[in-house]
């Protein structure tokens, strides 16, 4: 019974896939595309209400499974990609008006826009560590054509980058995944299940520390690159100002979860094995040397879409610094700031979407008067702005305070004062930017016209979504993610 | 008195084998070569013609040079033919191994090159002199890789005795075999080709300016004493031949002195410099020559590859 | 048929030879040069996979010697110089670092590779391994690939890196656990594959843009 859920899982947006290459009306590929990910993210919230009721489902050679960590994740990542492909459709419309995009483009785009909604839904739904890799490779092959999508110069060189430096980074993980599994074959006894990560956890304790801490540091850096951990994270700048906005958006909201979900598995079973501090205290400094160099970065930036790649790299820092502080209130924090870190992500690269094409530039200087010009989708962009530099009432705020007052009880006074000062700087750059980029006068009338309503009103949900994880967190989500941190403290 | 007289008798194959199959692995060599290039080629006994026929011609000796000149073409010579004593072919240990070890024959193919540069510079032709820098810039290079190639067979068996190498390598279990041969044969292999003349490195066959490295240095040589520095080159040839093809598979060795086990190591010893040498045209025919400059880097591969294989050695261990 | 101590024997003659065919392809500056250097690797390591197979009885891996032969060996390879006729480059011209420095650098890395090597095999009893004196060939092998992809400038070089780096991955795979599972092994190879096919046509595309296919010319994306 249990594979029917898997298939269901796996196979709506491979038939959405599917569907697409053989259609050949416009207007259907975004129905098909919107079917499929709205019916993922269905099965999604469907699966999460069975494995919150029950315990963890999984098949019978134990490939695949679930737990409250993957539906966590799954519902985040589904819904990140159904949001994404109501975008869409408005923006690609814009785009094919403006001649950037033309028929065969899109099919493409809808084709691989499903591919990359099943490979992400691969990696969370793999509870074998090698399935793990295939998926999590695959979402950079399934991505990298959309990288490249306008076949310009630049996102070309950014898709050849973004491709060849995964792919070093993700041949680092398998080998990392080897040495598990070569740890694994000395303590279980059948060679199928030494992959299956459930049955790691349970044997944890008799696995060899040593090789399994240089299995992780081969994993860290293999799933830190996908991640883009500092000095991995050079491709990320690149490919995310040169995808299209709703690509960028998927990859900050998206794959972003996907990489920091293998590393957690991980990390899980490490610090298991290991024990001690070993795992914890990478994350730590990984966590806050990626904030680190993001803040100069981020400070001196010409281009607003580089500037959220910049952001997304200090988040990501943000996320794996709390998971490095390995209290319960740290990793609540962290699984709620995976979360807002996504909304925000998503309402700020789909609002940069709307003025990249209103402006024709992606240079922060030439964006003045945004306000002026798109009242609403600029309205959207500061609150996304002052959403994602950690401002209350925004959902940030939250989870960014309840990760430093876990830092500061846990006793890594220093780390979390760097933690405090690197979000305050990052704040100040931000607004700057933004602020200059909204208001002002606007220097050309010509292209005034904001985006279309069905987008502007997803948007909008996010930006609530965002203020009630600020003000009160619902206690079926606070619930959900306590119960999603359980599965970390093992 | 029998121990005297067998020594004698085997060394004396062993001399007589080297000098007579010498002109004919340079034949074969350049028979096949022909044959790569679909030309029918003289046939394989050509250089003992042409060795005969050069005996026979006038020697000139030009007016500038001293008598370093003419002592070199039989300083070479003789240092080969040592070398061919010290060179298992067909039986390990040679009756005279105890003369001396790897690093005596290194010395001695030093010394034949040190009097065939000296040689070229005391012609006093242009010529003479640009083969000689040639020559000893790229054996700079090449004597360190032969040696650290050689070495990792030697720290193998553990002797530096190359009779002592092959026979325990002969007759011990195959694991004594390495994968560090494989990069230490690779090495040797094209420190062979160098030490030569061979392509890519050098080319045999003509004598461009811009490229030749040997036959600039013998350039201004004739008769008999040209005749004996061919034979010495291509008696080096397979001396190198040998050695790969001992030192790595010494496979049908003659340990004794039966009749039975000695024609079984002439018929392998024959059939395995017969293959090298067949190897050697191929990669001849494949390889075009290297611009000079770019040789020390094709040197460097076979330095690299024989440092290599000693640090697999020690790190894989026996 | 032959006993293990054989087969072992024979699996480390062949990883060695790996290892000089990397070393040849950091020695080379033909592009056609490095996807031969390329294929005859990957024929080797499908060598090594049959032998792990039919020696020590590892059927499961069987099907990855066969890919690893068709797929890495052939396809891929014959896919290459399909490209590097297209795109009409056959040299590395300029090297970040120059050949010879480079084979040293590299020859370091093997000593580097194996103190990454030794702590992995101390920490298991290695009795029940027959292989394990490959590891430190096999992370050399991945070491020396990532070295390429940083030394060479040409697109193609920078394929051929990585796909070394991926056999030096499988390589030290079939050394210490005798290769993943099947299922995931086809997985993986799939994976690869796609990447190459991906990698290929974005070669044409910068090619057709840019003329050229040296990386370092199109890095124009700045911070």
């Amino acid at each position: 019974m249990s594979v029917v859920y898997f298939l269901v899982l796996l196979g709506i947006p491979v038939a959405g896939a599917i569907v697409c290459t053989l259609l050949r009306r416009r207007r259907w590929f975004e129905y098909v595309t919107v079917t499929s990910t709205g019916l993922t993210f269905l099965a999604t919230l469907w699966l999460t209400s069975l494995v919150l009721q029950g315990a963890t489902i999984m098949t019978p050679k134990g490939w695949f499974f679930l737990d409250a960590l993957s539906v966590y994740l799954l519902v985040i990542v589904s819904g990140s990609t159904l949001v994404v492909a109501l975008y869409s459709i408005g923006y690609l419309h814009r785009q094919i008006r403006n001649k950037k995009v033309d028929g065969s483009m899109l099919r493409l785009y809808y084709i691989l826009l499903n591919a990359f909604l099943s490979t992400m839904m691969l990696v969370l739904v793999s509870n074998n560590l090698g399935f793990l890799w295939i998926g999590t490779e695959a979402t950079t092959l399934a991505t990298a054509f959309l990288v490249a999508f306008y076949e310009r110069e630049s996102s070309i060189e950014a898709a050849w980058k973004y491709v060849i430096i995964c792919s070093v980074g993700i041949a680092f993980a398998l080998f990392g995944i080897i040495l598990t599994y070569f740890s694994a074959l000395h303590v279980v006894s059948s060679a199928d299940n030494a992959l299956n990560w459930s049955t790691l956890i349970a044997v944890g304790k008799q696995l060899n520390p040593d090789i399994l801490k240089l299995a992780f540091v081969f994993i860290l850096v293999g799933f830190g690159t996908k991640a883009g951990l500092v000095p991995l994270h050079t491709w990320k700048p690149d490919a995310y100002s040169e995808a299209p906005a709703p690509i960028s958006a998927l990859m900050a909201a998206g794959l972003v979860n996907i990489a920091l979900y293998a590393l957690l598995r991980f990390y899980i079973l490490v610090n298991k094995a290991v024990g001690g501090s070993f795992a914890p205290n990478l994350f730590i400094i990984f966590g806050l040397v990626s904030m680190g160099v993001a803040v100069p970065f981020i400070l001196l930036q010409r281009d607003y879409k580089r500037l959220l790649a910049y952001s997304s790299v200090e988040h990501v820092g943000i996320i794996v610094f709390a998971l490095g502080l390995g209290t319960p209130l740290a990793y609540f924090g962290a699984l709620l700031h995976m979360l807002n870190n996504t909304l925000a992500k998503l309402v700020l690269f789909l609002t940069a979407g709307n003025i990249r094409i209103a402006y024709d530039s992606k240079i922060i200087r030439r964006v003045t008067g945004a306000i002026k010009v798109m009242p609403v989708s600029a309205t959207l962009f500061i609150l996304g702005v002052f959403a994602v530099t950690g401002w209350p009432p925004f959902g940030l705020f939250v989870s960014e305070l309840s990760i430093v007052t876990a830092g500061f009880s846990a006793g890594n006074v220093f780390a979390s004062v760097l933690f405090v000062g690197f979000v305050a700087t990052v704040f100040v750059g931000f607004i700057y930017y933004a602020t200059g980029m909204v208001f002002g006068e606007p220097s050309r009338h010509d292209k005034k016209g904001d985006g279309d309503t069905l987008s502007l009103v997803v948007i909008a949900v996010l930006v609530v979504f965002l203020l009630v994880l600020g003000t009160m967190i619902p206690t079926m989500i606070y619930n959900f993610i306590m119960r999603a941190a359980a599965v970390i403290q093992v | 008195m029998i121990e005297f007289a067998s020594t004698f008798i085997v060394s004396a194959i062993q001399i007589l084998l080297m000098l007579l199959a010498t002109p004919l692995v340079c034949g074969i060599i350049r028979k096949t070569k022909a044959r790569l290039q679909n030309r029918r080629g003289a046939t394989i006994f050509q250089p003992y013609l042409d060795l005969s026929k050069l005996m026979r011609k006038e020697v000139i000796i030009p007016s500038t040079s001293s008598w370093i000149f003419r002592i070199t073409p039989y300083v070479v010579l003789a240092s080969m033919l040592l070398i061919a004593l010290l060179v298992p072919t067909i039986f390990a240990p040679v009756p005279f191994h105890w003369m001396g070890d790897i690093i005596t024959i290194i010395y001695l193919f030093a010394a034949a090159r040190f009097f065939l540069a000296l040689g070229g510079l005391d012609a006093g032709s242009a010529f003479g002199g640009l083969g000689s820098s040639r020559e000893m810039s790229i054996a700079s290079i090449v004597e360190p890789a032969m040696m650290l190639a050689v070495f990792t067979t030697a720290v193998t068996a553990g002797s530096t005795d190359l009779s002592i190498i092959v026979n325990r390598l002969s007759t011990t279990q195959a694991s004594i075999i390495h994968p560090s041969h494989v990069l230490a044969f690779a090495g040797l292999f094209i420190v062979t080709i160098a030490e030569t003349g061979r392509l890519p490195v050098d080319n045999p066959g003509t004598h461009l300016e811009l490229t030749m490295i040997h036959e600039a240095m013998i350039l201004e040589y004739s008769g008999r004493y040209l005749a004996f520095l061919e034979l010495a080159s291509q008696m080096k040839l397979l001396i190198f031949l040998s050695l790969l093809a001992n030192m790595f598979a010494p496979v049908g060795m003659a340990i004794d002195t039966a009749p039975l086990s000695l024609i079984v190591g002439v018929a392998a010893f024959i059939l395995k410099v017969a293959i090298l040498a067949i190897v050697v045209a191929l990669v001849e025919t494949a390889n075009a020559k290297l611009r000079l400059f770019r040789v020390p880097e094709l040197l460097m591969v076979a330095f690299v590859l024989s440092l290599l294989a000693l640090i697999l050695y020690s790190i894989i261990g026996s | 048929m032959f006993d293990t101590q054989t087969i072992s024997l024979g699996i480390e003659i062949l990883a060695a030879t790996i290892l000089v065919t990397t070393f040849l392809i950091v020695s080379s500056r033909s592009l056609m040069f490095y996807v031969r250097l390329f294929a005859i690797q990957s024929f080797l390591l499908g060598l090594v996979a049959l032998l792990v197979a039919v020696g020590f009885g590892e059927t499961h891996i069987l099907i990855a010697a066969i890919l690893t032969i068709v797929v890495k060996a052939t396809v891929i390879p014959i896919a290459l110089s399909k490209v590097i006729d297209k795109i009409k480059v056959r040299k590395e011209i300029d090297f970040t670092i120059n050949i010879t420095t480079s084979l040293l650098l590299c020859a370091l890395l093997v000593i580097l590779a194996d103190s990454v090597a030794r702590p992995i095999l101390e920490a298991q009893r290695m009795s029940d391994l027959a292989v394990f004196k490959v590891l430190p060939m096999s992370i050399a092998v991945m070491m020396i690939g990532l070295f390429i992809m940083i030394a060479r400038k040409q697109a193609v070089s920078q394929i051929i890196g990585l796909l070394t780096m991926e056999n030096g991955v499988f390589l030290s795979g079939l050394s210490i656990t005798y290769g993943m599972p099947l299922i995931v092994e086809v997985g993986i190879f799939f994976d690869i594959f796609v990447a190459v096919l991906i990698l290929g046509v974005f070669v044409f595309r910068i090619n057709q843009t840019f003329d050229t296919i040296n990386v370092d010319t199109i890095r124009r994306l700045r911070h």
